[in-house]
């Protein structure tokens, strides 16, 4: 079941790639991919399993330390750019959380700079 | 249908459930963020996976990408990553 969601999600981005440059992509060559994705997860977790000596919950700073071994330096850039972006939205997340929460608690808050 | 095209990803939980099949003790966890970024490495994987091998169908003139194709970015291709 879970190799068929992979499977699921690397046709759909096969069909994407695809449609940019109208060239179909075969069968076999998804599932292939998607093996490999498979086999690139095994790499993947031993070295998490490896970078979290005496925490038992992997973070994003050992999937980053995974990362760096891989595509050495465009990929660590990229993916510190993705976690920061995660950082941000995660940030956004608790703002809105906030607002929601106590939004006229946050209006006496913004009322007081204001007046003082 | 733009954002929804920019939204192709592997689910957060698919990721997590995989990782964990693999992970020897039971115990370890993957924080939500890290599962996140994980799926956006795996993505980058694919997708790097799939231009090449169009790539190389490209050179050779194929209107489809077949799997020799595959066979012959795969070596580079695991190198890089």
């Amino acid at each position: 079941r879970l190799k068929a969601a992979v499977h699921y999600t690397v046709g759909r981005l096969c069909q994407k790639v695809g449609e940019k440059q109208r060239r179909e992509f075969s069968r076999q060559v998804v599932a292939a991919i998607a093996e490999t994705t498979f086999r690139q997860c095994i790499f993947a977790k031993d070295l998490e399993a490896f970078a979290h000596a005496k925490r038992s919950t992997v973070s994003t700073e050992d999937v980053k330390l995974a990362a760096r071994r891989s595509t050495a330096l465009f990929q660590s850039v990229y993916i510190q750019n993705k976690s920061e972006e995660l950082a941000q939205e995660k940030e956004l997340k608790k703002k809105r959380e906030q607002r929601h929460r106590g939004q006229q608690r946050l209006r006496t808050c913004h009322r007081k700079p204001g007046t003082s | 249908m733009a954002a929804k095209e920019e939204e192709i990803s592997f689910r957060k939980e698919t990721i997590n459930t995989l990782l964990s099949s693999f992970f020897k003790e039971d115990k370890t966890k993957l924080s939500g963020d890290a599962a996140l970024l994980m799926a956006e490495m795996l993505k980058v994987f694919v997708q790097e996976a799939a231009v090449r091998s169009q790539k190389q169908a490209e050179s050779e003139d194929c209107n489809q990408v077949e799997i020799e194709h595959f066979e012959k970015i795969l070596p580079q291709l695991l190198l890089d990553f």
